[in-house]
C-alpha cells in the first residue's frame, strides 16, 4: 500500500521539536481517496521523526510562514481527535 | 431614483464581457495552485478578469477570478462608462454615498436564487465547494477571499457586512482573524464571547458587485444600506435557512454557521494584501457550518492578495481615501481632493489641499489618524493644489522636493496598526501597534513670496496664448499624442 502523505507547520525552531514521542498536532491530508478533500486539517495524536523511513507515512513540514523543508520526515498518527465532540454532543 | 448597475455576479461577468474586460477559460483548471496562480498573474500584469468555466474535480461549479481589480472593472460595477477617470468615478461614489441610506427590501425564498440547492447536516460539507489553494505554503485552501460575513449587533440590531478572511480547516470548520478593533471584532470579543455566547453567522460568496464593493467601505452606515445607496434602490435580501440573518438574495453561495466563542484554531500563513506572507499562523476566531445554499451552476469569486494590484488593494484604497474625504470636507478642511494608492497596498493617502493657514498638514493627519480608518494604512503625503494627486509622477516629485528632510516629515508614535504590517515588528504584530508619519509636501505661509520656488512646467511657465498655440499645432510638428 502506499504510503499516505501529510503535511504540518512548524511554529517553533525544528530541532527542538521531541521526536518519537506522542504529541498533538494539526496535519493536513496531501493524499485522500477524493482529491476534493486535499488539504482537509485535523488534530492528532501522533509519533514524528526526522528520519524519512522511521514511521508508516510521510510528514512534510513547513515553517511559520509557509516555508517548506527541504527533507520530508515520518509520522504515525495514533488518533484523530475531535476537538468538537462535546459541543455537538 | 435606481442607478444602471449589474445586480448580480452573472450580470456583472456579462458587463465585463462587453466592455472588453474577461477572459473566458474554457481550458480546465486546476484548483490546487493553477487557478490561484492565473489570478495572481493576472493581477500583477493588469490583465482582464479571468472567467473559469471547468475546474478540476468539481464539475458544475465555475469562477471569476480578480472580480475588481481595474479602475475599469469598478466603473462597470458602477454602471459607469468603463473609460470613466478615477476622479469620475470618486465623485460618483462620493454623490451616491452621501445620499440617504436605503434599508434592503427581504424578498421570498422562491425568488432568491441562492437558495436554489440547500445542504444541510453532512452535506453541508465544505469541501463540496472549490476553495482554491491560492498560494503555495498556504495554511490551507481559502473558500472566502472575495466575499463578505453577515452578523449582527445584538443590542443595536446593525447589520454588519465585513471582509474578513476565512480558511477551510476541515469539512465543518473554518477559521480566520477577526480584529479587535474590527466592526465585527468588537461584536464577536465584546458582546458575544464574554458570555460565551456563539454569534450566527453568515459568508456571502459572489454577490453583485456593489455589494462587494460595500462589505469593503469603512464606513459608519451599516452595509446593507450603504450598498442601497450605490444601487439607488433596496438590495435584496432574504432570510438564512438558521439564523435570522438576512443575505443578497442573487449571491452565487451562502454558508450560515455559528463563530464559537473561547476555542481557537491555528489559522495562516496566507498571502496578503500588503504582498508578502507577514502575520503568523497562530490561533484565530473558529467559524462551525450549519448549512450552506447555492445557486446552481454556482460561480465562485476568487481574488488573490499579493504584489499590486488586487481588488483588496484597489477598492479599500478607493473607499478609505474617499471616507477620508468625507471626513475632512465635514471639518470645513479646504481640501482640493483625496487619493489613496492602491500600489502602496492601501498604506499612503494623498491629501491636496489649499494651504489657508499654517500647519493645516498636521490638522489634516490629526483628523484622520485620529479616526477609526486609522489602523489600515500609516503615511499621509499633504500636497498643494499645483500637485495632481492621481499623477504618481506629481506625487513623487512633491515629496522629492518640497517635504523638508527633518521639518516636512512627522512622527507619531503609539498608533493603532495590525499584525499584517511588514514594517512592524513581531511584537508590534501581536499587540496591532503601529507607527505612523506625515509627509507636509507644502511650502510655509511665513517665507517671504519672492522666495517660493516656482514650479517649471509646460502648464506654469508659458502664457496661455503659447499654451494653445502649441497644444492646436502639436499634430502638425509631427508628434502622434
Amino acid at each position: 500500500m502506499a504510503r499516505k502523505e501529510f503535511d504540518t507547520f512548524l511554529l517553533q525552531d525544528p530541532d527542538l521539536l521531541p521526536e518519537e514521542q506522542e504529541m498533538e498536532l494539526i496535519v493536513r491530508d496531501l493524499s485522500p481517496e477524493d482529491r476534493r478533500r486535499k488539504y482537509r486539517s485535523f488534530f492528532a495524536n501522533a509519533l514524528v521523526s526526522k528520519s524519512e523511513s522511521k514511521y508508516p507515512d510521510l510528514l512534510r513540514v513547513r515553517l511559520g510562514r509557509g516555508q517548506l523543508l527541504e527533507k520530508p520526515w515520518s509520522i504515525k498518527i495514533l488518533k484523530e481527535l475531535n476537538k468538537f465532540a462535546t459541543e455537538e454532543g | 431614483m435606481a442607478y444602471s448597475y449589474p445586480k448580480d455576479n452573472r450580470e456583472f461577468i456579462k458587463a465585463l464581457e462587453k466592455s472588453g474586460d474577461l477572459v473566458t477559460v474554457e481550458q480546465e483548471v486546476d484548483w490546487d495552485l493553477e487557478l490561484g496562480a492565473i489570478v495572481r498573474r493576472v493581477c500583477e500584469k493588469k490583465l482582464p478578469s479571468p472567467y473559469f468555466k471547468s475546474i478540476t474535480d468539481y464539475p458544475g461549479f465555475e469562477a471569476l477570478g480578480a472580480p475588481l481589480a481595474t479602475y475599469r472593472r469598478l466603473a462597470v460595477a458602477m454602471g459607469m462608462n468603463p473609460g470613466s477617470s478615477i476622479p469620475e468615478i470618486a465623485d460618483e461614489y462620493v454623490k451616491r454615498t452621501t445620499s440617504e441610506p436605503i434599508h434592503p427590501v427581504v424578498v421570498d425564498r422562491k425568488d432568491a436564487p441562492c437558495k436554489e440547492n440547500i445542504l444541510t447536516g453532512d452535506d453541508a460539507d465544505l469541501f463540496r465547494l472549490p476553495g482554491p489553494m491560492v498560494h503555495d505554503g498556504d495554511g490551507g485552501r481559502y473558500l472566502a477571499t472575495w466575499h463578505f460575513v453577515v452578523s449582527k449587533d445584538p443590542d443595536t440590531q446593525d447589520i454588519n457586512w465585513g471582509m474578513y478572511r476565512i480558511m477551510v480547516f476541515d469539512e465543518k470548520t473554518m477559521v480566520g482573524p477577526v480584529l479587535p478593533f474590527s466592526d465585527m471584532g468588537k461584536m464577536f470579543h465584546g458582546k458575544f464571547a464574554p458570555k460565551n455566547k456563539p454569534m450566527p453567522f453568515a459568508v456571502v460568496i459572489a454577490c453583485d458587485p456593489l455589494s462587494g464593493m460595500a462589505a469593503c467601505a469603512p464606513s459608519p452606515i451599516p452595509e446593507d444600506q450603504f450598498a442601497g445607496m450605490l444601487m439607488g434602490e433596496p438590495v435584496e435580501v432574504v432570510r438564512c435557512e438558521t439564523c435570522d440573518l438576512e443575505v443578497p438574495a442573487h449571491a452565487e453561495i451562502i454558508i450560515e454557521g455559528e463563530v464559537i466563542p473561547n476555542v481557537e484554531i491555528e489559522e495562516a500563513p496566507f498571502g496578503e494584501y500588503t504582498g508578502y506572507r507577514t502575520s503568523p499562523r497562530e490561533p484565530r476566531t473558529v467559524y462551525r457550518v450549519k448549512t450552506i445554499t447555492h445557486r446552481n451552476n454556482a460561480i465562485l469569486t476568487v481574488s488573490n492578495m499579493g504584489v499590486p494590484t488586487d481588488e483588496g488593494q484597489l477598492l479599500r484604497s478607493f473607499s478609505l481615501g474617499l471616507e477620508m474625504r468625507k471626513l475632512l470636507e465635514s471639518q470645513g478642511i479646504p481640501i482640493t481632493g483625496v487619493y489613496m494608492l492602491p500600489e502602496s497596498t492601501h498604506h499612503m493617502v494623498v491629501v491636496g489641499v489649499r494651504p489657508a493657514y499654517s500647519n493645516i498638514a498636521s490638522q489634516i493627519a490629526n483628523l484622520i489618524y485620529g479616526s477609526k480608518l486609522s489602523p489600515w494604512f500609516h503615511m499621509v503625503v499633504v500636497v498643494d493644489e499645483e500637485t495632481d494627486i492621481y499623477n504618481k509622477d506629481d506625487i513623487i516629485h512633491a515629496l522629492s522636493t518640497k517635504c523638508h528632510p527633518a521639518r516636512g516629515i512627522r512622527i507619531y508614535e503609539h498608533g493603532v496598526g495590525t499584525p499584517l504590517n511588514p514594517y512592524a515588528s513581531p511584537e508590534e504584530r501581536i499587540w496591532s501597534r503601529g507607527a505612523k508619519v506625515l509627509f507636509d509636501c507644502t511650502f510655509p505661509l511665513d517665507w517671504p513670496k519672492s522666495d517660493l520656488p516656482i514650479k517649471v512646467a509646460f502648464n506654469t511657465m508659458y502664457p496661455k496664448d503659447i499654451q494653445e498655440k502649441v497644444l492646436n499645432n502639436w499634430k502638425n510638428y509631427g508628434f502622434q499624442e
